[in-house]
């Protein structure tokens, strides 16, 4: 379709050109006759993607610049996001379980059929990235193809515009004046005493306000990019650490993939007391506190797994509290659980001659890796066995069910005075509920008669009380996503909060018509407005300045 | 911009856009499971130390066969499965096949008094604090993973085996 | 008197005088019509009264909203009570702004009973201080819920005047299948306010006599570790059970209306917690808003939003619609800044993650998203007038269902309470 871009105020204008780049006046042979309020967006400049023969790259390109395109892609979005909140996602549960008999055994047919759609985990589905990508090149090609455009039209206004231009504006001021220089003049200044910004000519004025609002969408979603590719940035494995750490009480452990190792000095739970409670809520366990004492070190050398002493180097320590991670150079530690079930370390207890009564020790014995003979007096204990949670097996021999000491049994053979040459074998449980559950008399027989292991006091028994679990993570890309969204909160301000407001004055003779356009507040708009006029010595309403109604 | 910089300006947009848009999508198609390491992948390297005190690395392997097994006393499928193990040992030998045995993370006094009782003749590892379990990414125990020569594994099996189970895997290790 | 004490009395002040504000702003308006002479002078004095007694309103929430802070220790945003009426509260904040701007007495025909509406809400959720937990203890989070809260107030005043230009626009007398359309889905919306008010009624009637349930429940669940368990569990009704529980065995039962047994079965698959009780709360919102409606529609003759529309037509459509667009402009930043990236920053503290993709936070992302709809299409694509108006109306939708909707349906980390 041929289109003359030639405006006859002279002006040539690129294709697409709705209002004159230079005067205003429309340049649709069907829009120039018309009375219609005008179309004021990008100032009616050419879109960049319009061109007369588009190529498959300038049908791509053009595809992304539309506004229309880019509003399906926020609703496509919105709505395959809804998608995934109707039952839980996938990621929240730690375990390796089956999800998709989880699925169907706790939500039915729907629960298996959104599974099997990929439903369970729609946020990592190609195709929400896929419309997130979408997103985010619609973001750059829409605002690429309007800002240059807009940043021409703005740049070199032209003061004086066509009369059609400004009878068409949505607020329209028309009349006549003896004066037109002092009203000019007069206007200008009450124009300028607002903050607009005033050029004028002998016969017209170019009063304008906060420009720079119009640049708020685009840095808004310069902003948004910035964020998308931070978290496309997310991506490179180097910027990111994940790691649970399981830290019992008075422990140092060594923190994968990492050269840190964190230590639990203590660990805190508080609940809140009854009366700190409302009625309904007395008797419950309301959690007020849980803390992780923790120190941060770095490991200098010897650091490997199977290292017995690594040197390390305290680089940090922190209280840590849900809501307080300890942070060092980007890693970050948080407290994520615990655990309440005490766990044994070390028992220290006697041997016991039960004919004389004498008492030997106390030894030390440690749940881990204890040492295996012991020398106590004239006696002599060798350990042979130990089992982290005895129990019976099926043959009838005594079978460990985990490595974990929940309920641990050592088997030592006693030997020295009054006893056979290669010693004589004595079963001990360190806890006192598996001595009685598994009889340890009875299974140490006629030796249990002569001699007794046992602690005697609680202080000679160590427990860890809690452990606590801490989440550890390493993500670089956070200062980009801050910047990110930082831009664009700004972006968004500029845009919402100011208006870019602008009057065109035109005198023909003694006529004046007066046109003014912003992109948002029309109230504001009228109110200048009708104040520079009153300057000028024309008292209206501003209501009155309103050329009519909006399109529906 | 008009005019000559305009079509540059585009093919590098679209390319960037290409790019990365590909690289976020293709990330959703082929991302890994967080799960064991499956066949045609190279298992995590490992340097542990034997029962009998010297080091043994996975990478001095490469080239043969090598059934890798994670076990522990407390379990007993893996307790079972040892003796299954051993025989296929003896048979396999000749060929070249090795087994290293991993044990989870247990204590000196434990692993050595249950290997004594065992009579094993395959190198029993010495894992420490969990760690090469966890690099395996192991839920279930006993695990066992078929390594072909060429360093990949070839088979994954979670769960007690019998001989005739151990034998077929390690026949189609060999052949490779 | 200690502090909660005079709270509580403060917001029932809070809550009078509200509902007086509100017959005030309808005395400005509709008294137009009774007012000989100058009904703009009437008009402006009515309205002026009515805006002097909602900031006295606003006043008196605002002291209830300080003397529990003081009193409960912590800033009062962290139940569903306290937020709901926090809520109310930034939508008062929101209108006496924007009518301070545009000085229509119309706005607050629309906007006071969706704060009565809001705050009588609150009050059905349980009153009590309750002392934070350690995840909500954040000053991070503070600044979060109140800032979206403000965000969603300013969305909601836009609704308030969108709904006012389409109760003013659309053509009440029209035969074309346009108007009849509208005028059917306008007055789906004012039902669904009616059914609103109608839960509201219900709860307040049955405690009021205080009735009670109780069964018990059968629950499977199954952890997150993959176990399965059954539970038995007690569950409590305050309405009389239309619906029992799935899976249930009635252990006692106020009789209503002679009826000794529940009527239904909630159906299998509502098998969360609680679902059976929700259900049953629906269904009697439904019924009492439905003859609450009927008893509105007998009264006026017509359909409610017929029946307002008369009132409407002193005020220009377009200054309705650019409050509309405009207090959602101005919310809309707001909303960004506490909703999502506050959220953030908190997530990024709090759970290690500045991004989880949790139901709640899913729906804050959804509402951004529809919001950031609205603009392009109205600034890009030209929706202005009835168009954006509709725009607003289902935007407020979305508001209520992120803030109520996800709560009661979809539990997440944000499920304080449920109803």
């Amino acid at each position: 379709m041929f289109q003359n871009t030639k405006c006859e105020c002279g002006h040539q204008n690129p294709t697409g050109t709705v209002l004159c780049e230079a005067c205003g006046k429309p340049l649709d042979e069907k829009e120039a006759g018309g009375t219609d309020l005008l179309e004021m967006r990008y100032d009616g400049a050419a879109r960049r993607s319009q061109k007369a023969d588009p190529s498959i790259i300038d049908q791509v390109w053009n595809f992304f610049s539309s506004v229309k395109i880019a509003v399906y892609l926020i609703i496509i979005t919105l709505i395959g996001a809804s998608l995934g909140t109707i039952y839980p996602q996938e990621d929240i549960f730690l375990s390796n379980m089956d999800m998709a008999s989880y699925y169907k055994d706790t939500y039915g047919t729907l629960g298996s059929i959104y599974y099997k759609l990929g439903l369970s985990h729609t946020y990592e589905s190609w195709w929400f990235i896929l419309l997130l990508v979408m997103i985010g090149t619609s973001l750059v090609i829409c605002s690429l193809d309007r800002v240059l455009p807009l940043y021409r039209a703005l740049n070199k206004q032209q003061i004086r515009k066509h009369e059609s231009f400004l009878q068409r504006q949505k607020a329209v001021y028309t009349g006549a004046t003896d004066n037109g220089e002092e009203f000019i003049a007069l206007f200008a200044k009450q124009a300028k005493k607002r903050h607009y910004k005033v050029t004028r000519t002998e016969d017209a004025l170019l009063a304008e306000k906060s420009r720079f609002s119009r640049w708020g969408p685009y840095i808004n979603h310069i902003g948004l990019i910035v964020f998308l590719l931070a978290v496309l940035a997310r991506a490179i494995p180097s910027w990111q650490l994940d790691e649970y750490v399981t830290v019992p009480e008075g422990d140092t452990v060594r923190i994968e993939n990492t050269d840190f190792f964190v230590k639990n000095e203590k660990f805190t739970v508080q609940y809140y007391k009854d009366e700190e409670l409302p009625a309904e809520l007395r008797g419950t366990n309301r959690a007020k506190l849980y803390r992780t004492d923790a120190v941060l070190y770095r490991c200098l050398a010897d650091c490997g797994p199977s290292s017995p002493e690594p040197k390390l180097e305290q680089v940090a320590s922190h209280d840590i509290e849900v809501n307080s991670p300890l942070e060092y150079k980007g890693l970050k530690l948080y407290q994520f659980d615990y655990d309440s079930t005490p766990v044994l370390r070390e028992v220290s207890p006697m041997l016991i001659d039960k004919q004389t009564g004498k008492q030997y020790g106390p030894f030390k014995l440690a749940m881990k890796n204890p040492q295996t003979s012991y020398e106590l007096g004239p006696y002599k204990l060798e350990l042979r066995q130990n089992f982290m949670e005895f129990a019976i097996g099926e043959d009838g021999k005594p079978i460990t069910k985990s490595r974990d000491p929940k309920a641990p049994a050592f088997i030592f053979l006693i030997k020295g005075p009054g006893l056979s040459e290669e010693g004589e074998p004595y079963i001990y449980f360190p806890m006192q509920k598996d001595k009685a559950a598994f009889s340890q008399d009875k299974l140490n027989k006629g030796i249990a008669d002569r001699f007794e292991i046992k602690v005697g006091s609680m202080t000679d028994v160590k427990f860890v009380e809690f452990t606590t679990f801490l989440n550890v993570r390493v993500d670089k890309a956070m200062p980009y996503i801050w910047t990110g969204l930082a831009i664009s909160m700004i972006g968004l301000i500029m845009g919402a909060y100011w208006q870019h407001r602008r009057i065109w004055l035109r005198l023909d003779g003694n006529a004046v018509t007066i046109g003014a356009h912003t992109n948002k507040n029309w109230y504001g708009m009228r109110a200048d407005l009708a104040a520079a006029l009153k300057a000028a010595g024309i008292q209206v309403d501003p209501k009155s300045l309103d050329n009519g109604g909006n399109r529906t | 911009m008009r005019g000559s910089a305009r079509r540059p300006v585009q093919i590098i947009i679209l390319l960037g856009v290409l790019l990365l848009g590909g690289y976020a999508i293709g990330k959703t198609l082929f991302a890994s499971k967080e799960g064991l390491p499956s066949p045609g992948d190279t298992p995590p390297a490992f340097t542990l130390s034997t029962l009998d005190g010297r080091t043994v690395s996975l990478e001095e392997y490469k080239g043969k066969p090598v059934v890798l097994n994670f076990w522990g006393s407390f379990c007993p499928p893996c307790v079972k499965e040892m003796p299954e193990f051993e025989r296929q040992y003896e048979k396999w030998k000749g060929e070249g096949l090795e087994i290293l045995a991993v044990n989870l993370s247990e204590d000196n006094l434990t692993v050595q008094n249950f290997v004594a009782g065992m009579g094993l003749t395959y190198p029993i590892l010495r894992d420490v604090d969990k760690d090469t379990e966890r690099r395996y990414k192991l839920r279930q125990y006993p695990t066992t993973f078929f390594i072909r020569p060429d360093g990949k594994i070839g088979e994954v099996y979670a769960g007690g085996m019998k001989e005739a189970d151990i034998d077929e895997r390690v026949q189609r290790l060999l052949k490779d | 008197m200690n502090w909660l004490d005079f709270s509580s009395s403060a917001f029932v002040a809070a809550f009078f005088l509200y509902c007086f504000g509100f017959l005030f702003f309808v005395t400005a308006i509709v008294g137009r019509r009774w007012s000989h002479g100058n009904p703009d002078r009437h008009e402006k004095r009515w309205g002026n009264i009515a805006f002097v007694v909602s900031v006295l309103g606003l006043a008196a929430h605002l002291l209830f909203f300080i003397t529990r802070w003081v009193g409960g220790g912590h800033i009062p945003i962290s139940n569903m009570y306290e937020f709901m009426t926090f809520l109310g509260m930034a939508i008062m904040v929101a209108f006496t702004i924007i009518y301070l701007i545009y000085r229509k007495p119309i706005l607050g025909m629309f906007a006071l009973p969706l704060v009565v509406i809001i705050v009588a809400y609150a009050s059905v959720f349980p009153q009590e201080v309750q002392p934070l937990i350690p995840a909500l203890n954040s000053y991070w989070l503070k600044i979060h819920v109140t800032t979206a809260a403000l965000g969603e107030a300013f969305l909601a005043v836009g609704f308030a005047a969108g709904l006012l230009h389409l109760l003013r626009t659309i053509d009440f007398a029209g035969k074309s299948e346009d108007s009849r359309k509208e005028r059917l889905w306008i007055e789906v919306t004012m039902f669904m306010i009616v059914v609103a008010v109608g839960f509201i009624v219900t709860v307040f009637a049955f405690r009021a006599a205080g009735y009670e349930a109780q069964f018990t429940q059968e629950n499977v669940q199954v952890s997150q570790a993959g176990e399965e368990s059954s539970k038995v569990e007690t569950v409590k009704y305050s309405m009389p059970p239309i619906v029992k529980p799935f899976n249930s065995t009635l252990v006692h039962m106020d009789s209503f209306l002679g009826i000794k047994q529940p009527v239904l079965e909630a159906p299998s698959w509502m098998n969360g917690i609680n679902a059976g009780r929700k259900l049953n709360t629906v269904i009697w919102s439904f019924l009492s808003g439905l003859i609450l409606y009927g008893i509105l529609r007998l009264v006026l003759r017509r359909t409610l939003s017929a029946a307002i529309h008369p009132y409407t037509t002193d005020i220009d459509p377009d200054d309705l619609d650019e409050i509309s667009y405009r207090a959602i402009a101005i919310g809309f930043p707001i909303f960004t800044l506490g909703a999502l990236i506050f959220a953030m920053i908190w997530a990024s503290i709090a759970w290690s993650r500045f991004w989880g993709w949790d139901p709640k936070e899913v729906w804050a992302l959804i509402t951004w998203l529809y919001y950031s709809a609205y603009l392009h299409l109205r600034l890009s694509r030209g929706w202005h007038g009835k168009r954006s108006s509709w725009l607003t109306v289902i935007g407020f939708l979305i508001i209520m269902f992120t803030l109520v909707g996800v709560n009661l349906v979809i539990a997440g980390l944000h499920s304080y309470a449920g109803a």
